[in-house]
């Protein structure tokens, strides 16, 4: 599974290499503009390193995010689910809270909580959060008729249950679910270092888009797609683990 | 014979000249205009005042120009648009063009817009008193990383011999509450455009603010200028000076105080979102950095300027080895 990721991801990227390599020569552009092969040599044996700790770094607060996340949107997806008006509440906050562009939300976030590891978390988290949320809500809110039938005709239904049953029975939903928010995870981080942080890839691509030096953009994109690649496979592995597990109970 | 001459030709060639009086009586067709794009290095605000001006009182087309002005932006870079043929002209750093001159980028300098960098540091000098650049040594000072105000602040630092170790160097983005806060001594802004702003809010606050400008403490470091291929100069030279000839008139007629209230509302007219008051602060803040006394010629490329940006980027490596800065500049006779 890894080596197919990690094998798509390198055909992508190197087709896109190769789009702009073809526009580069064939309109005789300067290395200003789109860097030559010498110059992106150069930027990856200087900055490989930095930037591999840089995208670690990112992992990591986009991992912590990302699981934060998940307990928040099942916490509030079961709490969601129990009344109609609460969830429709919850959803309209979701989307609403979705439609504010996280830059202009950024500058009350540094009030808040100064511009260090917590603004990173908060913003990353607030990116996958609400996708996560609104397919949580909407998986719980879903009623699996045929079983709960039975357990609520015998008075044996409880809210643990219920949510139980339906998470059990969309599975794979939610898997799917986890895993799609799992990029917008690193998207957030990514994002909130740009515009936040002092550390972290976001961080080192601003200062690269400072100098114009699509060289060394070029080396942070290539080693964001294979961690992310990485990641990703990692979440779908434990998704399998998982429902294995399930489908053995 | 004569008279068969005239009975052959006589009439066809009356004829003819009268056609021709008739033609040379006829208004003359109006020769379309040339179209060129410009791309501004910001938004419309003060600092491209000269431009809107230049634009909107007809100055192009007086040349035989349909200028199309575009905005920038953080992400717009004018050399890479000339480079990719989408526009002719446009306004760049002088750290932006020496950089893209040593990766090979074709591009030359045709005018100098601000003579003095607008980029200065915002402090309060009741609680960060400032006499002397020695003073520095112990204060937390905002630079962008990456930016051409690290770049500057380092040149500083290294002129007067004062150690990184020696300041706290805090990395700034577009939050200004660090600064507000007090936790940073010293911000980076532009003198024109965000000081009138910010510094109203610190006197609203009851708060003293004064501005530290390195060019004082002998760093010149070249901010925008107008650049163009050198493809463009060589081969259609004289579109270029058409083009410098209306700009340049317009900026001059834009800084003329004479026109200030006409300029405060075309200001407006671009840019709602700035309030008239501030406006009319900026103004006079724009004048001095580009017109430092009335008899400035505007547009002078400062040579000497030049080459100290230059030697500043290769004293930090952020060029590998001189570009010759010299070659680059071709000023425009108007």
């Amino acid at each position: 599974m890894l080596h197919r990721r990690i094998y798509q991801f390198l055909m992508i990227y190197f087709i896109g290499f190769a789009a702009l390599m073809l526009v580069k020569y064939s309109l005789n552009l300067s290395d200003y503009v789109i860097p030559g092969f010498t110059e992106i040599g150069i930027a990856c044996r200087r900055y490989f390193g930095l930037y591999l700790l840089a995208v670690l770094n990112t992992l990591a607060v986009a991992i912590l995010g990302h699981l934060l996340s998940i307990c928040m949107a099942t916490v509030v997806g079961i709490i969601g689910r129990l009344t109609i008006w609460i969830g429709s509440f919850i959803r309209v906050a979701a989307y609403n809270i979705q439609a504010y562009p996280i830059v202009a939300v950024a500058p009350i976030i540094f009030i808040l909580l100064g511009d260090g590891l917590s603004s990173r978390l908060l913003i990353a988290a607030m990116i996958c959060y609400f996708p996560l949320l609104l397919s949580i809500i909407g998986i719980l809110s879903e009623p699996v008729t045929e079983i709960e039938h039975f357990f609520e005709s015998t008075r044996r239904m409880n809210w643990q249950l219920q949510a139980k049953i339906r998470a059990f029975e969309n599975i794979h939903k939610l898997m799917t679910v986890i895993v799609g928010s799992a990029t917008l995870a690193m998207v957030g981080t990514i994002v909130a270092e740009f515009i936040a942080a002092n550390a972290g890839i976001g961080y080192s691509i601003r200062i690269a888009l400072y100098q114009s030096d699509l060289a060394k953009i070029l080396v942070a994109l290539f080693l964001i797609g294979i961690c992310t690649s990485i990641y990703l496979v990692l979440l779908e592995w434990l998704g399998m683990v998982i429902k294995k597990r399930i489908g053995s109970v | 014979m004569q008279r068969q001459l005239f009975d052959h030709f006589g009439l066809p060639v009356m004829g003819l000249i009268l056609i021709l009086i008739l033609v040379g009586c006829a208004p003359e067709t109006e020769k379309p205009l040339e179209e060129v794009s410009y791309r501004l290095k910001w938004l419309y605000n003060i600092s491209v005042v000269g431009d809107l001006y230049a634009l909107d009182s007809g100055l192009f087309e007086k040349q035989g120009l349909a200028v199309n002005v575009k905005p920038g932006g953080p992400e717009k870079d004018a050399i890479k648009e000339l480079e990719l043929g989408h526009a002719q002209f446009g306004v760049a750093s002088a750290d932006q063009v020496i950089r893209a001159v040593s990766k090979g980028s074709p591009i030359v300098v045709i005018a100098q817009l601000f003579q003095i960098n607008p980029l200065h540091w915002i402090y309060r000098p009741d609680k960060t008193p400032l006499k002397t650049p020695q003073d520095l040594k112990g204060k937390t000072i905002g630079v962008t990383h990456g930016g051409n105000d690290e770049t500057i602040m380092r040149a500083l630092l290294a002129k007067y011999g004062i150690q990184e170790s020696e300041v706290n160097l805090f990395s700034v983005r577009y939050d200004y509450t660090p600064f507000y806060q007090g936790k940073v001594d010293l911000w980076p802004l532009y003198r024109n455009a965000q000081a009138p702003i910010i510094g109203a809010k610190l006197l609203k606050a009851g708060e003293r603010f004064d501005l530290m400008d390195p060019s004082k403490m002998g760093i010149q470091f070249v901010a925008n200028s107008v650049v163009t291929t050198r493809k463009m100069l060589e081969d259609r030279r004289e579109t270029v000076q058409r083009f410098i000839k209306a700009l340049l008139e317009g900026w001059r007629e834009a800084l003329d105080p004479a026109n200030t209230e006409t300029v405060i509302a075309l200001i407006l007219k671009y840019n709602k979102e700035t309030p008239e008051e501030i406006i009319r602060q900026q103004l006079p803040a724009t004048r001095i950095l580009m017109m430092p006394s009335a008899k400035f010629d505007f547009g002078t490329i400062d040579v000497a300027a030049w080459q100290q940006t230059e030697e500043i980027m290769l004293a930090q490596k952020l060029i590998p080895v001189s570009v010759y800065v010299e070659k680059l500049l071709k000023p425009i006779n108007e």
